[in-house]
């Protein structure tokens, strides 16, 4: 399972603010490659959050450039629950599904990369958040290389 | 205690520490212009009140400003609060959102746990438009495209510096020609001159030798025989090449760019790189019959694996039909032709037909 978690804003001194979540996401394609137009279907589990109520959770799906330029994004797919009863149903597992459209596909080039990816993001009352990214390739363009 | 950074950097792809204290830091800088502006239009307004130093006892109550210098003196400020003002609203309102939030927020409409795709996803979004390069229709094949030429902004670049060169050496000129009608002589004056005719002498050369280069070698032209490109397929490209010269070489190609805007420091840079060339054709020993044109056409395929063109804010991956030619007495020119590839998934690969034939 590819993820990489990072944390948002956390207040106080460290060690004062309960430890961040685990989120496990799991894609219905064992080698996480698909197909333009194909349906991704993913299933997560939230771990560790030790009672914790969260405010808000967001599961988004996107596309970033990587390389030498400013990092541009585009959110193909955004679901926000923030209210006790969506929350219920989405934390703390859930699945859900989309399709991708048929561009852009992922890119490994020289000073330009595209990558999809799904983000999962836990908001905490306090005011922190946590973000959970597991990356996905889309199409089958072979990497670029100096001529 | 870990005190919060303002000012963070890029490390990779993430940005380091809390994006709260940033947007915070944010903020208080457009605050401050704000406030900014405002004590430095309150200051201009209510300094219509002065005084006389050589006359304590007078006080002048109005100054004598036209219109448009109350135009020149408001700028400032009225800037300052413009700016400041709109940077805040923009703070204050993705203030707490996250990244992937204001980003779907601009292109679509957030529901409570509604899943959707963001607008533009019927079509195929981050792929560069075509507009520009089907309105054109060929002599011979479907579309004519359009020349994206670099050698054409320098010589719109050399005219102007040329231009604006000589304007202030005729400035100087006519200050050196009035002394010396007076029967003074600024000997400083004219050692400023020299160098500066000098520079302007070379820079009318060198325009005038873009101009020679850029007429002298004729016009190229590129039809092809359908529009947009998909990985796979063969189209049929028609070059045409102008000049009454023999050619040594003209090579044709397809060429794949990468392209990426970045900012260092103050500057906004962008650096091109060419990952991919695919020859199509080539000629040696050209000669085009005296007042026509040389003409060739030749099939043109996509390769299977090719990647899609794709343009976002930043970050660019283009193709473009490249013509290199070396004439015989004049320095090589390169032409190009920009094109556009379509993503396809291996099931279209496989049901498109093998040739798209010319419409004539």
């Amino acid at each position: 399972m590819n993820a990489a978690d990072s944390h948002g804003a956390a207040h106080g001194p460290a060690g004062s603010a309960p430890p961040f979540p685990r989120m496990e996401l799991r894609f219905g394609h064992p080698g996480r490659r698909y197909e333009p137009g194909e349906w991704v279907t993913a299933e997560y589990i939230i771990d560790g959050l030790n009672g914790e109520r969260p405010r808000a959770l967001e599961r988004s799906a996107l596309w970033y450039t990587e390389g030498k330029g400013e990092e541009d994004l585009g959110v193909y797919f955004f679901e926000r629950f923030s209210t006790p009863e969506t929350i219920d149903r989405v934390v703390p597992e859930g699945t859900f599904a989309l399709q991708l459209p048929p561009s852009p596909l992922s890119y490994e080039g020289v000073i330009v990369k595209i990558r999809w990816c799904i983000r999962l993001r836990i908001f905490f009352d306090t005011g922190r958040d946590h973000v959970s990214e597991h990356v996905f390739t889309v199409g089958r363009v072979p990497p670029s290389i100096l001529p | 205690m870990r005190f919060p950074r303002f000012f963070t950097k890029k490390r990779g792809h993430r940005r380091t520490d809390s994006q709260a204290w940033g947007s915070f830091a944010e903020g208080l800088f457009y605050a401050l212009l704000v406030g900014a502006g405002v004590v430095f239009g309150l200051l201009l307004v209510t300094g219509a009140v002065t005084y006389a130093p050589a006359d304590p006892d007078s006080v002048v109550l109005q100054r004598g400003y036209e219109w448009w210098m109350w135009l020149l003196t408001l700028l400032m400020p009225v800037a300052l609060l413009a700016f400041g003002g709109s940077g805040l609203v923009r703070v204050v309102r993705t203030w707490g959102k996250s990244q992937e939030r204001r980003a779907a927020a601009s292109g679509a409409v957030i529901l409570e746990g509604l899943a959707g795709p963001s607008a533009g996803a019927a079509g195929r979004p981050a792929i560069p438009s075509c507009d520009n390069l089907e309105n054109s229709p060929g002599i011979v094949l479907r579309y004519r495209l359009p020349l994206e030429s670099p050698e054409n902004w320098s010589l719109v670049g050399f005219g102007l510096f040329a231009l604006l060169w000589n304007a202030v050496v005729v400035v100087l000129a006519v200050g050196v020609g009035a002394d010396l009608i007076g029967g003074t002589t600024d000997w400083l004056l004219i050692g400023l001159l020299v160098p500066f005719v000098v520079v302007g002498v070379g820079g009318v050369a060198l325009f005038v030798r873009s101009v020679v280069l850029s007429t002298s070698v004729g016009p190229t032209h590129v039809e092809i025989s359908d529009h947009p490109l998909v990985p796979g397929r063969r189209y049929d490209v028609r070059l045409g090449q102008g000049g009454a010269h023999l050619f040594r070489s003209i090579e044709l190609g397809l060429e794949l760019e990468e392209t990426a805007t970045f900012r260092q420091g103050t500057d906004t840079r962008t650096q091109r790189i060419v990952v991919r060339r695919v020859p199509v054709s080539g000629w040696q020993r050209v000669q085009p019959v005296p007042g026509g044109i040389f003409e060739a056409r030749v099939p043109l395929t996509i390769p299977a694996d090719a990647m899609h063109s794709f343009s976002s804010e930043n970050n660019a991956v283009q193709w473009r039909i490249v013509v290199r030619a070396q004439p015989d007495r004049w320095p090589e020119f390169i032409r190009i032709f920009p094109v556009v590839v379509l993503p396809v998934t291996a099931a279209e690969v496989g049901a498109v037909p093998e040739s798209v034939e010319a419409m004539g």
